[in-house]
């Protein structure tokens, strides 16, 4: 009878294991778990097994809970939920299996019949050691289910993952297996993602993203990983690696109009997995290698990418100095008209017969085509000098490289080189009439007296005014041209040169740029510098115009004296000629003192501000402004004349 | 049904002892896997975890009863087996307390079994409680050695080595019991085998995957590479890696060879190469038994990462070359460069270490790099200069583990001076320092050689430098001052100020030569020699760094740099060789009497020569005040000199190569 009691129970426990209410052992909802319907019934030790073995039941019914909500709305639950989900009914039809044997071993009768070996029945405590295992693997079940909740995607493997580290043999066995089946779509979508370059996450699960940008701005903004739905087990740097994969796979397709060479020869049919990094990584890798080299030759072979960059440093950055030169001869008389008055439309005829003129025609038509010219914004007083600028225009996919925020750099140097281009053109126009003008009137010197020393002095002041800013904007340019534009064009060439993707060649030209800009004073850092030069600038072009003011009225009063003495042999007896003549002498000796004065307040500003620049200099972040600094001032000679404590 | 629960609350003791026993064996079984049954009760005891007691029926028969209580146990041990199992498998605990719980769960399986196979008799009615007790006894043994295990597990809350090593030395001290020394073995095989895997990891690939800290080996990832290119004390090497302090017993002896295994992949790691042992070479970690399989595992994974790593710092980074370019510049073995620089940067050298532009030094040096032999070096470029603020004696005194040195030598006289230089050292800063005093070169070290040549050990070749070129340099005025000398080759000088004059110059040239040839034919020759020699053959990075650090502090201490008291000598007689010249340069031409007309005519026809001819030598009487000055530069460079001698001779029975220092400066000296 008592056996016939066990029998009852084993079999009832049986069916709460799985869910089922029998008829002594019933769920109750108010103890939350499985509880004899009467438990005076029964003797102490059968209570408190049937307790023990129902917990499995209670687990049971929770984990089922949660795997029957497969049939929810997908995108609540996502791809790794549904691996998830059927990884966990996998192991509970392993569950059913082992409770199926038990079952029939539960209808042999208890005890067994006298000639049986006693193997085939079940007791409670039979029950017990069999549910030990399934117990301890269910338990990790609902701890599983409980964690993950709600969550899907990457974010949930990450949960399952933390449960992973674990030294009992069993529970890594369990583990991994769970594991390897619930990330299958994650190793799925990375896969798609690193050999299609196809985002296939209907349910927004993947660690990559897409932000529906094209363009231009497709590589920069593009793509970009979401850190919530990274699984720790995948490094950041691999993941960055993925990311970049694919993105070139598109970058090609949609930028570069490349559909055929986005194949990737990598060993497609290896398995990737959780627990197999390693072949991940490799995989990636070899992904990577293959995409990444494709994505540089089509950049390098056929939209030319070092032809680009050259052609921006020839033109943009005043490489070919024969063009800029010309250049400036044609367009400079227009553009000291303000600018409101200047049609944009003849400048660029101009810059058209700048090239025909020079070297540059001898260049790529469609790198020539590119080539425009641009007024940028003007107020009310601008002259056409501030608003000249060139510009070069990269279409796709270059303009990945040459974005818009590149451009704009570019222009800002051009501005800057444009000006000191400017500058050094009218020092040496102020040369050009200087250097005649010095013999013709060197007729001058024969007069005597006071209009004679006036004179000298006046050409002398003006002479050594000029050497000296010669000296200053000759090593500025210098400086710009060698120390800063080709030392960085260099760097960036030998950059170029190991780039292995696409970001490592944006990184090297943001570097390029970023080094120009830094060296050549125009960082935000060197406002106060920069504001300084300018004034400098500024001094040497008045310099200029005075200059070009002082040999014009030396000139005319040549002219007029000649005239006056030919005239006067002439009219020796009119007596007026005499009278003219000192006339010319009293305007000459005004004119010259005039001049000398405003060479004076030139030089009296110009001064001050070098020597402001030059204190400037050794403030700087850059250490090669320190070789400027060095440079201009090699024999210490501002270092004497202005001692610094 | 219900006439069983009622018999329940009967007494035991109305039944007969035989259906006693028959109902009693039945709860027995339910507490030998602790559960409480009709006649047995269990309680826990309060205060003390994992200890219980049990009650039993107490009109049960005597008999029955005494053979219950034998059984309990049994029992007692089985819950707190049990109660461990629970606590131990929770998250925390880490991997070998879950590994260790794991293997005892299956060991309790199989008790409960056994307990399930009891049972079965007792159904067939062939269970009497003597057989009870008698199929019982295997496991007893077992249970209980468990428990004691269990309960000094759990008494210590440890987790880890510390586990490993309990159950280990349990193990052991049951050595005698075979059954239950194999069970324990067996249990501390299973407990280690995350332990181990961990191991493997770190030995194989130089990756510390240890969640619950329970690894013997610390990262600090504080510490960073560049730190040794930086600082001088940079703890990089020594600190990054360490040995915790609970180092399971059987890893003992090889966990200084696992520590360095595991670093060295790191470096490897660190410089991009990813060497690894092939997955399908590595022989597994699989157990610890007597055989020592493991430590010869460990040894070949050691021996492969240290190979790889020296291949690939002396081949791929080229150690010997970057050693011999900085003996190059820095021990002066390139004289062409040195003197092209000293013409070129003497300028610039003279001024206050304030004023000098280490900018236009560097172009200076660039210049010398690049026109001198220099220039076909391809390391050249590394090359930087600096320009310190402090004198050399001052230096040394503000590195600390270089006074350590000093300590250790035994020469106690130094002890003495030491002090006073210490004391005096911040005070007597030289007001008249130079760049002369200070310049010293710097060399950029990458990663991975900056191991080797860390910013300690270039700060040493930086000391040595400025030894030498001060030297060099007091050297060339002597040589300038000597063409002073020369130019009255032409006069009668017998008797005046300028003979005397002269031989001082020789002997000062003497001193300063000999001093230049002992430090660089008798101390970095060799020296290096021996290094060069040592690197050859060195079988790992540790030796590398060991023998170059040797090489660094042998040279210091023959350059005297480590014995303040020699070395304050030798720098006053330097000094007094500098004013000497400078002194010269100064006397010299007010020697002469300048002849106007006759210097005017002959300036202007011959160029050169009109030193000799144009002028005469004021009269010795005239000259009285330059002889003075002479003498007592004499006298007090020769004071200097031979107070030289006594010091050296007495420090030389410790410091051996001192002998060589003094035949080199005195030998002659002390004939005269």
């Amino acid at each position: 009878q008592e056996a016939e009691l066990e029998r009852l129970l084993v079999r009832d426990v049986l069916h709460a294991c799985q869910g089922i209410d029998g008829r002594l052992i019933k769920f109750d909802g108010a103890l939350d778990g499985y509880a004899l319907v009467d438990p005076s019934k029964f003797p102490r030790d059968r209570r408190i097994m049937v307790f023990k073995l129902c917990e499995l039941g209670w687990l049971f019914r929770k984990v089922r809970h949660y795997v029957s909500s497969i049939a929810g709305p997908p995108d609540a639950i996502g791809t790794v939920g549904q691996a998830f989900r059927g990884a966990l009914n996998g192991e509970l039809s392993d569950y059913y299996k082992l409770l199926t044997v038990l079952d029939a071993q539960s209808r042999s009768p208890i005890p067994p019949s006298e000639g049986s070996d006693g193997g085939d029945y079940l007791s409670l405590r039979r029950l017990a050691v069999w549910l030990a295992e399934p117990t301890v693997r269910m338990r990790l079940m609902a701890a599983l289910v409980d964690c993950c909740g709600a969550m899907k995607g990457g974010a949930m493997a990450g949960a399952i993952h933390a449960h992973a580290s674990r030294g009992d043999p069993l529970v890594i066995d369990f583990m991994s297996r769970l594991l390897r089946v619930s990330c299958s779509p994650l190793y799925e979508a990375v896969r798609a993602w690193v050999l299609e370059g196809e985002l296939r996450d209907p349910f927004g699960e993947f660690f990559v993203v897409s932000t529906a940008s094209a363009g231009s701005l497709l590589w920069r903004e593009g793509y970009r990983l979401q850190p919530s739905m990274l699984p720790p087990f995948i490094p950041r740097d691999l993941a960055h690696r993925i990311l970049r994969t694919g993105k070139s796979i598109n970058f090609l397709r949609a930028c570069c109009d490349d559909q055929d060479g986005c194949t990737i020869t990598a060993s497609k049919d290896v398995s990737i997995g959780y627990g197999e990094t390693a072949a991940l990584e490799k995989l990636v890798s070899e992904a990577s290698e293959c995409i990444d080299r494709r994505v540089l030759d089509v950049m390098y072979g056929r939209y030319q990418f070092k032809d680009h960059c050259l052609a921006i440093k020839r033109y943009l950055l005043l490489g070919q100095g024969d063009f800029v030169q010309y250049l400036m001869d044609v367009v400079g008389p227009r553009l000291s008209e303000p600018a409101g008055k200047i049609s944009s439309f003849e400048l660029s005829g101009l810059l058209e017969t700048a090239v025909r003129a020079s070297n540059a025609q001898y260049d790529d038509r469609d790198m020539l085509d590119r080539l425009k010219v641009k007024m940028m914004k003007h107020d009310e007083g601008d002259r056409g000098w501030d608003v000249f600028s060139l510009e070069y225009d990269a279409c796709a996919p270059l303009d990945t490289v040459f974005s818009a925020s590149a451009m704009e750099r570019y222009l800002k140097v051009f501005n800057f080189l444009w000006k000191l281009r400017r500058v050094e053109h009218s020092l040496t126009a102020v040369w050009k009439t200087m250097k005649p003008n010095r013999i013709v009137s060197h007729q001058f010197t024969k007069q005597d007296g006071d209009l004679r020393t006036r004179f000298t002095s006046v050409s002398r002041r003006c002479q050594v005014l000029w050497d000296e800013m010669n000296h200053f904007v000759t090593n500025l340019q210098y400086y710009i041209m060698f120390e800063v534009l080709e030392v960085s064009w260099s760097r960036f060439l030998d950059e170029m040169e190991t780039a292995k993707d696409l970001d490592d060649l944006l990184s090297a030209h943001d570097k390029y740029l970023d080094s120009i800009v830094e060296k050549s004073l125009l960082g935000e850092r060197s406002k106060g510098i920069r504001r300084s030069l300018l004034v400098l600038f500024e001094l040497v072009l008045r310099f200029g115009s005075v200059a070009d003011r002082l040999f014009e009225g030396i000139y005319e009063l040549q002219q007029r004296g000649r005239t006056k003495s030919s005239r006067l042999k002439r009219l020796v007896d009119d007596g007026a000629g005499g009278g003219g003549r000192k006339e010319l002498m009293r305007r000459g000796g005004e004119f010259l003192s005039k001049m000398g004065a405003d060479l004076d307040s030139i030089a009296n500003e110009y001064s001050p501000s070098l020597d402001g620049f030059i204190s400037l200099l050794p403030l700087q972040p850059h250490v090669d402004l320190k070789f400027l600094l060095f440079r201009l001032d090699f024999t210490e000679y501002y270092d004497r004349l202005h001692p610094r404590t | 049904l219900f006439g069983d629960s009622r018999s329940a609350t009967n007494p035991l003791g109305y039944y007969s002892p035989s259906v006693q026993e028959n109902k009693v064996i039945d709860d027995l079984l339910s507490a030998m896997v602790g559960i409480e049954g009709r006649y047995i009760s269990i309680r826990k005891v309060r205060g003390k975890e994992g200890r219980f007691i049990f009650l039993i029926d107490a009109s049960m028969d005597l008999v029955l009863q005494e053979w219950i209580e034998k059984m309990f146990p049994l029992c007692n041990e089985f819950l707190c087996i049990c109660q461990f199992v629970e606590t131990k498998s929770h998250y925390k605990h880490g991997l070998v307390n879950h590994a260790f719980a794991a293997a005892l769960r299956a060991f309790l399986l199989d008790y409960q079994a056994m307990v399930a196979q009891l049972e079965h008799q007792f159904r067939l009615g062939r269970l009497s409680i003597q057989g009870l007790w008698f199929y019982c006894q295997p496991m007893l043994g077992a249970i209980h050695a468990l428990s004691i295990v269990v309960e000094k597990a759990s008494a210590a809350n440890i987790s880890g080595s510390s586990t490993l090593n309990l159950l280990q030395s349990q193990a052991n001290a049951m050595a005698g019991d075979s059954a239950i020394s194999s069970l324990l073995e067996k249990m501390t095989e299973c407990a280690s085998s995350p332990y181990l895997g961990i191991l493997e990891r770190w030995v194989y690939e130089g990756i510390i995957d240890d969640p619950y800290g329970e690894f013997f080996i610390a990262e600090n990832k504080s510490l960073k590479k560049e730190s040794l290119s930086q600082d001088y004390d940079a703890k990089y090497w020594k600190h990054r890696y360490t040995l915790k302090d609970d180092i399971p017993n059987f890893l003992k002896n090889a966990a200084g060879m696992v520590l360095t295994t595991g670093k060295y992949l790191n470096v490897m790691r660190e410089c991009g190469h990813n060497v690894q042992v092939l997955l399908s070479d590595r022989p597994k970690l699989m157990n610890f038994g007597a055989n020592h399989q493991y430590l010869k595992c460990i040894k070949a994974a050691y021996e492969f990462a240290s190979g790889e790593l020296l291949k690939l710092t002396k081949e791929k980074y080229d150690l010997l070359g970057k050693l011999r370019s900085m003996k190059r510049y820095l021990l002066l073995d390139q004289g062409d460069f040195l003197v092209h620089f000293m013409d070129i940067a003497r300028d610039e050298l003279v001024k206050r270490p304030e004023d000098i532009s280490a900018e236009k030094l560097q172009s200076l040096l660039d210049l010398a790099l690049r026109t001198t032999a220099a220039a076909s070096d391809p390391c050249h470029e590394e090359l930087a200069c600096c320009v310190e603020r402090s004198s050399l004696v001052n230096r040394l005194g503000t590195l600390k583990d270089l006074e350590h040195g000093i300590k250790k030598s035994p020469a106690k006289l130094s002890e003495n001076n030491k002090s006073v230089s210490n004391i005096n050292g911040e005070l007597d800063e030289p007001v008249n320092i130079t760049g002369l005093d200070t310049f010293s070169l710097s060399y950029k070290v990458q990663w991975p050689l900056s191991l080797v040549i860390s910013r300690k050990a270039l700060t040493k070749y930086q000391l040595l430098f400025r030894f030498l070129f001060h030297c060099r340099h007091v050297s060339r005025q002597l040589c300038v001052a000597w063409q002073v000398h020369q130019g009255f080759r032409s006069f009668n000088t017998l008797g005046t100020a300028i003979t005397r004059s002269s031989l001082l110059c020789r002997s000062m040239l003497k001193f300063i030569n000999s001093l230049l040839h002992y430090l660089t034919f008798e101390v970095l020759e060799p020296n290096w020699h021996v290094m060069h020699d040592r690197l050859q053959t060195a079988k790992s990075i540790d030796e590398v760094i060991q023998y170059h650090d040797y090489f660094l502090e042998k040279c210091l201490k023959e350059f005297l740099l480590l014995l303040p008291h020699l070395l304050k000598k030798v720098e006053t007689l330097k000094s007094i060789c500098l004013q000497y010249t400078a002194a010269v340069q100064v006397l010299m031409p007010s020697m002469y009497i300048s002849d106007p007309d006759i210097s005017d005519s002959l300036a202007s026809s011959k160029g050169k020569k009109p030193k000799g001819r144009g002028q005469a030598l004021k009269p010795a009487t005239d000259c009285t005040s330059v002889r003075d000055s002479i003498v007592s530069f004499e006298k007090e460079f020769n004071a200097e000199l031979h107070s030289l001698g006594p010091i050296l001779s007495s420090s030389s029975q410790a410091e051996p190569f001192l002998t060589h220092l003094a035949q080199c400066i005195l030998g002659s000296g002390s004939d005269q």
